[in-house]
């Protein structure tokens, strides 16, 4: 009787401060992320044939890369195009395109989220930071990945235009890492899997390679971090169009 | 052999109903694994280099067989709130079926702007409701796009075209299906339009179904009143009707049970063998009544019915199984044909039509003999009108025997000249009447929009090279300056409108880039912006090979050969680039198929006719005889071939092997008469009235096969021009058939009768 008493007490208590979806959400956004970051990025495509893609770009970012910019270093074709990138809260993010053999730079924007950066499976959507208002969340079990016991979190977007229904992610219970995350279109169905690799660098937990599968498509992206270095002090000026003609040095 | 057979018939009637009705059963039994395969595109062979060529490009780029919709009402325009509702809805569901790889409609596609040095990629209709100045600005925008404009708004301003993109050209049956179910149920308020191969492959099968169904059924009611007009005996049609329907079970079984037994799909049961069951129906029905119209004859001189069964066994075995033989070798011949399902065909109705002869000597004179006859009834007392006229009409013929041959010589050899004039030519829109729906609709698309065919060039090389895709717009020009072409589209043309895009939206540089590098340029900013899935139709991953799509009215066979040639003359002469192109798509893949059938066809029908002759040379033990055999056959093919020269009905795939119907029912009348010929010859007839006597024999039987198949004529009626041709064949190679035995076979014989009559 005194083990059955001491049951429902631990569950009791257990329900009390159980961690809601919502402040899971929190965790995560609030995990210790570095001030700015460089990286040699390698990202290959492969499409349903099996045939490759691969190129080379460097990447500095600061603000939890919502300024970024990006030289393309390979392949030969693409070197000397620039790419940056600053995202705003009440308009729409500033997106310019250095050509170099036209020797011109180009605003560009797609008015779709859902678009596909750089012939990835990656959607501008994909890259942005969720807002953690536009999102319902909720823990719906746990579950071993990679011997990491995760939390399964749900979260649904609400009153925003999302080219997903919902998405399903593994956080680990200690870290508040994004081991394995699924998002499905609004049919319900499965629309990309993706898995996250991190290492430790200084104090954070940095992504070092991302596998994501569009499995309608059956097409694949991997992105490779190499050469990270993090709380760089990367001045503000640096995010400027003119430093898209050419890579600091 | 015969004399077993008729010891059994005789002395077991009942067990021999039993054996053959058991074994029948066991045959017919293989029809739980007969699989009926109504997809055309599965019939196709796959070795020939266009389809070669044709299947590398479906790989790399998707299905270039399109369904195209057009909706509308005439006169009202297009532009307002529910036309865009409408399109917005049927896309959203048609994308949502499993069968379909691509919806291309005013709703999925994309436009670029330039703005001060912006530039947005962005829908075209972005969202279902829109505003009138929405739908104002898209017509703006289509208005100075009009490569764009055309592929989705009609000429006229009053439908919008919808294209969709099967998944996999083998599924066209199901993505026809959910195609139709959507527009079906979206469209009551509409004018619609279909067109398109893939809605014709998809669609096809059920009008065959449908139109053999309802007319077969029509020619087999008519096929039992002539019966019962002329035998005047429920019992005896009813006899005949079972042989051809056990046969037909056995037939159709023995199908299912190769397939069964060997997995080979060749025995399925496709649209190339919708002609089997009314050939193997002639043949059994002949057999049939050739069984009973002689035991009648029989019972009435003879006045018992035992040896009435008995004499007509004796008469008819060899004759029979002769015709019978032959035939089945002739379809044998099929095996050779380069469409592998006419190998299954060939091998069944071969195994149907020898177990047609079986049953025709072991059930049939059993059930004659168990029933108990009335030897006073008309039936049996008296000839009926057929075999009266029958009579008379064969003692004319071989009284003016010379005038009759001369005749027949002379119109053969005058008909024969049409040969030179026949045609080989597909236009697959002209499968159907003139006022046909599928018809008209497919012209008005070809009219007001962009054309329900499309001719493929594959090219190979580097598509990034300003020279390689200056190359690709030369041949697209050359290629719109066709009057059956449309429009065409290619990577090219994407670049085009990028770099004016690029340069401000100023339409002097709607051109290729001078530098690769710009072209990579142009690429790459198209990445950044919008969906790279977009250019999966137009250009392989790589950049080493494009596609320019040429879309086309609906043309002929001819029509392509000319255009392709012309085309290919241009590309050798005109191209400068390390550009390699080869043209092909279903069209050009079709002239090649059509050559390839027709080809085979004659040497099929050819060899059918050689293989008769050694048949009946061995058989009748005479190189005269044997020659002789094949006569009424090879007239009537020169008949038919000639006349469709004449009367311009171009030859097609399906006309050249819908041709072995004639040898199906061609061989049998003239053995049936050389046998009796010369038997009668050894029944001790004098040689005077030797041929008078075997016309009055088979006259009447051969004329009674021909007028209870005139039923097929029925098939006239179908809405398909190949079904019209099968029924006009069926009717056609009957008379011609039976005339050219009762005329220039009796006349031949009685002519040289000194020299073939022998006691």
């Amino acid at each position: 009787m005194k083990i059955a008493k001491l049951i429902l007490i631990s569950i009791l208590l257990q329900s009390l401060f159980a961690l809601s979806g919502k402040e899971l959400a929190i965790l995560i956004d609030d995990r210790q992320s570095p001030e700015d970051m460089k990286s040699t990025m390698s990202m290959v495509l492969t499409n349903k044939n099996g045939k490759i893609r691969s190129s080379e770009i460097r990447s500095y970012s600061t603000d939890g890369s919502k300024k970024q910019i990006l030289w393309f270093l390979a392949p030969a074709d693409d070197k000397g195009v620039a790419y940056l990138k600053i995202e705003h809260q009440d308009k729409k993010d500033d997106m310019k395109l250095w050509l170099p053999n036209f020797k011109k730079i180009r605003r560009i924007s797609s008015g779709k989220k859902s678009e596909s950066f750089m012939g990835s499976d990656m959607s501008y959507e994909d890259m942005t930071s969720r807002d953690l208002n536009e999102y319902s969340y909720s823990i719906t079990g746990s579950e071993m990945i990679n011997n990491n016991d995760c939390y399964i979190l749900e979260s649904i977007p609400s009153g925003i235009k999302s080219e997903y229904s919902k998405h399903i992610s593994w956080v680990t219970k200690d870290t508040y890492l994004t081991l394995k995350e699924e998002s499905f279109d609004q049919d319900g169905a499965l629309l990309k899997s993706k898995s996250i690799a991190y290492q430790k660098i200084k104090a954070y937990d940095i992504m070092k390679e991302l596998y994501v599968k569009n499995v309608q498509r059956n097409h694949q992206t991997v992105l490779k971090f190499n050469d990270l270095e993090v709380d760089t002090g990367i001045k503000d000026n640096i995010f400027h169009e003119k430093n898209l003609k050419r890579m600091p040095k | 052999m015969k004399s077993w057979f008729s010891k059994q018939v005789l002395n077991h009637p009942k067990r021999t109903i039993l054996v053959n009705a058991l074994l029948t059963l066991l045959f017919g039994w293989g029809l739980n694994w007969l699989i009926v395969d109504d997809n055309f595109m599965n019939m196709l062979p796959k070795d020939i280099e266009s389809r070669r060529v044709w299947e590398e490009i479906e790989t790399e780029f998707g299905s270039s067989e399109m369904m195209f919709i057009a909706f509308g009402n005439t006169g009202k325009s297009v532009y307002n709130k529910n036309h865009f509702q409408t399109v917005w809805d049927i896309t959203k569901l048609i994308e949502k079926s499993p069968y379909v790889d691509e919806v291309i409609s005013i709703s999925t596609m994309n436009r670029m702007d330039s703005e001060d040095g912006f530039m947005e990629i962005d829908d075209l209709q972005p969202k279902r409701t829109l505003s009138d100045e929405a739908i104002e600005d898209i017509k703006r925008y289509l208005d100075t796009n009009p490569d764009t404009k055309d592929r989705v708004i009609g000429k006229s301003g009053d439908f919008m075209n919808i294209a969709v993109r099967p998944k996999d050209g083998n599924e066209v049956l199901l993505f026809t299906n959910d195609v139709l179910t959507v527009t079906d149920s979206l469209l009551t308020d509409y004018e619609i339009h279909y067109a398109g191969n893939s809605y014709i492959t998809g669609v096809v099968p059920e009008i065959i179904q449908e139109d053999v169904s309802s007319l077969m059924a029509i020619g087999i009611i008519i096929m039992v009143i002539m019966l019962l007009a002329n035998l005047r005996n429920i019992s005896a049609v009813s006899m005949v009707l079972l042989i051809i329907m056990m046969s037909m079970v056995s037939m159709l079984g023995s199908m299912g049970w190769i397939f069964h037994l060997t997995g080979i799909e060749y025995f399925h049961f496709s649209m190339m063998n919708t002609s089997m069951p009314i050939v193997l129906l002639t043949i059994a029905n002949s057999d049939g009544v050739h069984f009973v119209t002689r035991f009648f004859r029989e019972s009435r001189k003879k006045g018992d019915i035992r040896e009435a069964v008995k004499t007509s066994l004796d008469a008819l075995f060899l004759p029979i199984f002769l015709t019978s033989f032959t035939t089945s070798v002739a379809f044998m011949t099929l095996i050779s044909s380069p469409i592998k399902h006419m190998m299954g065909y060939g091998v069944a109705i071969a195994f149907g039509i020898l177990w047609a002869w079986i049953l025709s000597v072991t059930i049939l004179p059993s059930l004659i003999l168990l029933k108990k006859w009335d030897l006073k009834s008309a039936a049996l007392s008296q000839s009926s009108y057929l075999e009266k006229w029958t009579e008379r009409l064969g003692q004319k013929i071989l009284m003016v025997p010379k005038r009759v041959l001369t005749f027949g010589l002379l119109l053969v050899f005058l008909v024969s000249f049409g040969l030179w004039k026949v045609k080989v030519e597909v236009n697959v829109i002209k499968f159907f009447k003139p006022g046909n729906p599928i018809r008209d609709s497919s012209e008005f698309i070809d009219r007001e929009l962009t054309g329900s065919m499309s001719l493929l060039f594959k090219t190979t090389g580097d598509m990034k090279d300003p020279n390689v895709l200056n190359d690709m717009l030369l041949i697209q020009e050359k290629a719109e300056s066709f009057p059956q072409s449309n429009t065409s589209i290619s990577i090219a043309n994407v670049i085009e409108s990028m770099h004016k895009v690029i340069m401000d939206d100023d339409p002097k540089y709607e051109t290729i880039p001078e530098t690769r590098g710009k072209v990579n340029n142009l690429f790459t900013m198209y990445s950044m912006s919008g969906d790279p899935d977009d250019f999966n139709s137009l250009v392989d991953y790589e950049y080493e090979t494009g596609i320019i799509t040429s879309l086309l009215n609906s043309i002929s066979t001819n029509e392509s050969v000319e255009m392709v040639s012309e085309l290919e003359s241009f590309i050798k002469n005109k191209v400068t680039s390390n550009l390699q192109v080869k043209v092909s798509g279903m069209i050009v893949f079709l002239r090649d198929f059509v050559d390839m059938v027709v080809r085979s066809s004659f040497i099929s029908i050819g060899l059918s006719i050689f293989i008769i002759f050694i048949i009946a040379w061995i058989f009748f033990g005479s190189f005269k005889w044997g020659l002789l055999s094949v006569i009424p056959l090879t007239s009537a093919i020169i008949l038919n071939f000639g006349l469709m020269g004449h009367f311009e009905v171009h030859l097609s795939h399906m006309t050249a092997l819908l041709t072995s119907v004639i040898i199906g029912v061609g061989v049998d009348f003239a053995i049936h008469y050389i046998a009796e010929f010369r038997r009668n010859s050894r029944r001790g007839y004098s040689i005077e009235e030797v041929s008078v006597k075997t016309t009055e024999d088979v006259g009447y039987p051969i004329l009674l096969d021909v007028v209870s198949n005139m039923g097929f004529a029925a098939l006239l009626f179908s809405a398909l021009i190949p079904l019209n041709y099968m029924g006009g064949l069926m009717v056609f190679a009957m008379i011609s058939t039976s005339l050219g035995t009762l005329t220039l076979l009796a006349t031949i014989v009685e002519i040289f009768k000194k020299h073939l009559y022998k006691k």
